[in-house]
């Protein structure tokens, strides 16, 4: 069953120099209990897909298409219903969990808030559950005090408090925006089995928003690719790796030390793409990634190329690769 | 957990001289305002006329005024006065200065428009002017010399609020909030406001030395509080004319000022000191 469908959602932003397009006709869908990543480099637009499931668009985005989630259009619900839904059946884990905790307040408290506000539990059937979610995140009562404040804990445990946070009212669609990149290596590794262990637990779709090929081949069912605001890419994520198509996501691959947990040679550098990401006020009119593409020709200038299907997967592309991914 | 961070403020404030100078002196003063309220050596308005004009004695350590009356009783009942006057004062400017300036801050927009130039339009004259203003418009007397310094304190409590609640706003655990659900009302009380509250205790001080420089001011001026009710302010204007035959008695009334003054100062700058974020020890 589908749970969050995202069809031909555009966002622009107006800004003093113009409007700037910042995605443009992303489609998806994520069943329920599904995993979907979503990979691309900073300001492709993974986070603005986020934030506009979470109605948490700035005020100046203009926003067309539809956001279905449970049967209900997300971008035509008023605040007030958006706000009960928020943290009630959608939640997000954050990617610095350095700041998303609020210093002043205890742990146990910030865990009880939802519980509170969403399902009307009084304070102390609240602060129950703050210690039960708490002990399921590995911060046992035992050793860590719902009366601790943040400054008191590491990167990792704080991380572990947000996503306590994010599930505290049973949600049923976890958003994780980047949620280990702000951690060390050995942290990064427990959180993702964490959030791996509690969606499966408790049923959860999760929507994982990263720029890490490896976290996603870990990490989820499906994948997409984004480049500059658009889609390029996306399938189940074995078939997406068995055949990257986009010369974008075999950039991304090239790209990325010891992806697919292959160590890089001794000697060797790690490769780049070229060129930056066009402004989102001068995109081209054609492939938006044409301007660094290495298998660019004049074909890909004139307009966007439609999306097509290869075995498994699809891709946005006029001269996609179509050999195997050399791994 | 509480007792343990009070404790460390405590540990870290008595190694601040300005921080315990400022707390004594301010300490000392609110118990001999309290005192007065019980006990005074003299009646507040006893007048001995033979014992007029007298410099500090066993019988009056700070001397008699014009009319007998004693110094120190009046000086006594001046510092309830002046705190009264001060802190209803600066509660008038927090307590719609703060709400004002979170509003700014959580609504943005229109409603941000018109708060701030409100406040630029009551900040814009000076602040003692303003204050003679209002006491000729509505009157000369203590409950309007308190209107008067409050409505200045507003743009102050609000400017300070919308900046700091302003920059919170952008912070993740207020967006985290955002994404918990809850409403620009629930987040300004629940996570703004506990965030700014040291900043405002410290502000609160510091308007409450301004305050009682305005009721001084305006008592002095003969807009605050009216004769034979006592106030700093008003035992300055009265030695004024005497000042060759009896300098004690705008000396003392003048040095009561301004050691008050200081003391908050001192204590407002402590504090600051003392509630900084970066200066909190971690763990």
């Amino acid at each position: 069953m589908t749970l969050l469908s995202l069809r031909d959602l555009c966002v622009t932003l107006e800004t003093p120099e113009g409007p700037a397009p910042i995605l443009q006709d992303v489609s998806f869908d994520l069943a329920a209990g599904g995993s979907l990543g979503i990979v691309g480099e900073s300001g492709c637009g993974k986070s603005m897909t986020a934030l506009a499931v979470m109605g948490l668009l700035p005020a100046r985005a203009r926003v067309s298409g539809a956001i279905v989630f449970e049967g209900q259009d997300l971008l035509s619900l008023p605040e007030a219903e958006l706000c009960k839904l928020r943290g009630r059946r959608l939640a997000m884990v954050f990617q610095e969990p350095m700041t998303a905790l609020n210093p002043v307040k205890t742990i146990g408290f910030q865990v009880a808030e939802g519980p509170r506000w969403h399902l009307g539990l009084g304070r102390a059937e609240a602060e129950a559950r703050a210690v039960k979610l708490l002990d399921r995140v590995g911060l046992p009562q035992s050793r860590f005090s719902p009366d601790l404040f943040p400054h008191q804990l590491s990167g990792g445990q704080r991380q572990r408090v947000v996503i306590a946070m994010a599930l505290a009212c049973e949600p049923a669609l976890l958003i994780a925006d980047e949620p280990t990149t702000a951690l060390d290596v050995t942290s990064q590794a427990a959180i993702l089995d964490l959030l791996a262990e509690v969606t499966e637990a408790a049923g959860l779709a999760l929507l994982f928003i990263t720029h890490d090929l490896a976290v996603v081949w870990q990490n989820t069912a499906e994948m997409l690719v984004m480049y500059a605001g658009r889609v390029v890419e996306r399938g189940a994520t074995p078939a997406v790796f068995d055949r990257m198509a986009h010369p974008y996501t075999r950039g991304l691959l090239a790209a990325s030390p010891g992806a697919l947990d292959a160590p890089l040679p001794p000697g060797r550098r790690l490769a780049t793409i070229p060129g930056q990401v066009p402004d989102p006020r001068q995109r081209p009119a054609g492939c938006v990634f044409a301007g660094r593409c290495p298998r660019a020709e004049a074909d890909c200038l004139p307009a966007q190329p439609a999306e097509r299907r290869l075995d498994g997967h699809a891709v946005a592309c006029l001269h996609p690769h179509l050999e195997e991914t050399p791994l | 957990m509480w007792s343990e961070a009070w404790q460390e403020y405590w540990t870290r404030g008595r190694g601040s001289i300005a921080f315990v100078f400022g707390l004594a002196i301010t300490v000392l003063l609110v118990a001999v305002a309290l005192l007065s309220l019980v006990w005074t050596p003299y009646a507040v308005d006893a007048i001995d006329i033979p014992a007029k004009l007298q410099g500090p004695s066993a019988a009056h350590w700070l001397g008699t005024d014009q009319f007998g009356r004693d110094v120190l009783s009046r000086l006594m009942a001046g510092a309830v006065n002046s705190l009264a006057v001060s802190l209803v004062a600066v509660g008038i400017g927090a307590g719609l200065g703060v709400p004002l300036g979170a509003l700014a801050a959580a609504r943005r927009g229109l409603v941000e428009e018109v708060v701030m130039r409100f406040n630029d339009f009551t900040f814009a004259f000076p602040a003692l002017l303003s204050a003679v203003m209002i006491t000729a418009i509505l009157g000369p007397g203590a409950v309007n010399s308190i209107i008067a310094i409050g409505i200045f304190n507003i743009p102050v409590f609000a400017r300070l609020t919308r900046g700091a609640a302003l920059s919170l706003w952008k912070r993740d655990f207020v967006l985290a909030a955002r994404v918990a659900g809850k409403g620009r009302t629930r987040i300004t009380v629940e996570h703004i406001l506990p965030n700014i509250a040291s900043l405002l205790i410290v502000q609160m001080t510091i308007q409450f030395a301004l305050a009682i420089l305005a009721e001084a001011g305006l008592s002095y001026l003969g807009l605050g509080t009216q004769p034979p009710a006592p106030s700093w302010g008003k035992m300055l204007n009265e030695a004024q004319t005497l000042m060759y035959l009896a300098p004690q008695m705008a000396i003392i009334p003048g040095l009561a000022i301004m050691i008050t003054v200081l003391g908050l100062n001192l204590l407002g700058d402590g504090l600051r000191d003392l509630l900084d974020p970066r200066l909190r020890r971690e763990r």
